[in-house]
């Protein structure tokens, strides 16, 4: 485990990067085939159902629902600090991501409720990298 | 019990088993420890160092994944002295020992070797590796450790059927019972039902008790061509059948906490041994987390599918139960010793030399692997 301060960031690759760059600008592309309309995460040289290599992106509406999450008491990242939720996210796009949900007590959260993007700074980053989380629909 | 059709008469054999101390081993490192169980298991078998010609091995999460996978065969087999006629090493997680055990066979069987050893080792406590690494840019986001997907595969379990904490409590309250008769265990004392539930969550739903322990050691199994079993110190316990499934979708793929990829591979290995799980005496399942016991009960068919929760309860996989699990105390209790451990358990159970724990008339044994979050699984099924 890098138990180092800085915040263990994304390091996007040649097929990552274009998801991380949409994140900077507050929006949620997710890889998609041409072929067969599959939507996947992470994004890869091909698609992951039928392997085609004609992909493009899908520019999610940022709404969807917790489809999985966990509460982790105890930190294993100085930058991160427990308590915090680790949540699978099902996007209405039907994709799944890995996020946090965050603005709601952990004892509020289950599987199914409703929730929407929030793109939050890293924290403890020494850059502005945004990350894509998730808020209960209708915090602000 | 009934014997399998596939009397195991040309059949690779488990010719020996040995292991180091399990635990926190200051000043000793994985290749030390490994050395050692290798130097046991062929003094187990009777056989000579020079009998010895393929080397297989698992190198541990902290030595395996963490640190690069360096060609760890070759530095167990420089310290050993061996110019083996087969080798090779696994990367399969906590599915990886048995992964070895099948490569030996599946060598044995091709002429390529006849006398296997078969080596997991680590020492996560004394050396700079960890279990409790990141997976990719899920680091962002804090999801680390084998633990928080396990955690993830309980709640969807609590989800979808209703498995209660109290449910998960009672495997490793069985655990803690059947390490208690067994002297190389590290947590011989009891859990209660109380303490359970006064125990701190780590990663919640899982507390503490729900997490396998972590330790250094090693363990080693010497697989040879059947016609050595005339060489033999002890009787040589046969390989019935073995098998895997894997599942590689990523945290994305929907469903890939909801179920286990023994669900596939269980029913084909009981099938090539020809034997039903009724017939099996002794069941041996990997158990990192509590859940991942319910999960392989339901995937191996011992009850249905959301069942495993009221399964377990009232002890019946503990000690004296209608189906004891990992009678050496597993993961949760004895130590880890990656999945080693799980098979030298159940040679000892089909020896007849498991002492306080000896399950009576013990003939057959299933032991699972599973490893890499959720990704892999093995199977393998032993007899006497």
């Amino acid at each position: 485990m890098d138990n180092e301060a800085y915040y263990p960031l994304p390091q996007p690759t040649a097929f990552t990067t274009r998801f991380w760059e949409a994140c900077q600008r507050q929006e949620l592309e997710i890889p998609q085939c041409q072929s067969c309309n599959h939507l996947f995460l992470p994004g890869g040289p091909v698609c992951p159902n039928c392997w085609s290599q004609e992909l493009d992106s899908c520019l999610a509406s940022g709404r969807g629902k917790v489809a999985n999450y966990v509460v982790y008491h105890r930190s294993y990242h100085r930058a991160i600090p427990a308590p915090y939720v680790v949540a699978i996210i099902e996007l209405e796009e039907g994709v799944r991501m890995v996020s946090n949900v965050i603005l709601c007590p952990p004892e509020s959260i289950s599987i199914g409720m409703p929730v929407q993007v929030v793109f939050e700074k890293a924290a403890n980053a020494e850059s502005d990298f945004l990350l894509p989380k998730f808020k209960p629909v209708g915090e602000d | 019990m009934v014997r399998g059709l596939a009397s195991m008469s040309d059949k690779p054999i488990i010719a020996g088993i040995g292991h180091s101390p399990f635990g926190k081993l200051t000043g000793r490192t994985a290749l030390d420890l490994e050395v050692e169980a290798a130097i046991k298991a062929l003094e187990d078998s009777g056989l000579r160092p020079q009998d010895v010609d393929g080397l297989v091995t698992d190198p541990g999460p902290a030595q395996g994944i963490v640190n690069g996978i360096t060609p760890h065969y070759l530095a167990l087999g420089q310290l050993l002295g061996l110019d083996p006629r087969y080798t090779g090493s696994e990367i399969l997680g906590g599915a990886g020992s048995i992964a070895i055990i099948q490569r030996a066979v599946a060598a044995i069987e091709a002429g390529l070797c006849s006398v296997c050893l078969c080596v997991y080792g680590d020492a996560p406590l004394s050396s700079a590796g960890s279990f409790a690494y990141a997976r990719g840019d899920e680091a962002a986001f804090g999801l680390f450790g084998a633990i928080g997907i396990h955690a993830l595969a309980a709640q969807r379990h609590m989800h979808l059927w209703g498995t209660t904490a109290e449910q998960l409590a009672e495997v490793a309250m069985a655990a803690r019972a059947h390490a208690a008769k067994n002297p190389n265990a590290y947590l011989q004392e009891p859990l209660t039902m109380d303490s359970y539930r006064q125990a701190n969550y780590i990663v919640e739903p899982l507390k503490h008790p729900d997490c396998c322990l972590v330790s250094d050691g090693a363990a080693a199994v010497l697989v040879t061509a059947a016609d050595y079993a005339v060489d033999l110190c002890k009787p040589a316990v046969s390989i019935l059948g073995h098998g895997q499934a894997h599942s590689f979708g990523t945290w994305s793929s929907a469903n890939h906490f909801d179920s286990l990829p023994a669900a596939r591979c269980g029913p084909e290995v009981l099938h090539k041994a020809g034997l039903t799980l009724e017939d099996i005496d002794v069941v041996q399942l990997y158990d990192c987390f509590t859940i991942v016991v319910l999960m392989q009960l339901e995937a191996y068919g011992f009850c249905k599918p959301g069942e495993a929760g009221a399964f377990v309860e009232g002890g019946r996989i503990g000690p004296g139960g209608e189906l004891p699990v990992n009678t050496s105390g597993g993961l949760l209790a004895e130590a880890y010793g990656g999945g080693m451990l799980h098979v030298i358990e159940a040679v000892r159970q089909l020896r007849n030399e498991a002492d306080e724990r000896q399950i009576s008339n013990a003939e057959t044994a299933l032991i699972s692997g599973h490893g890499l979050g959720m990704n892999t699984h093995t199977s393998l099924i032993l007899g006497n």
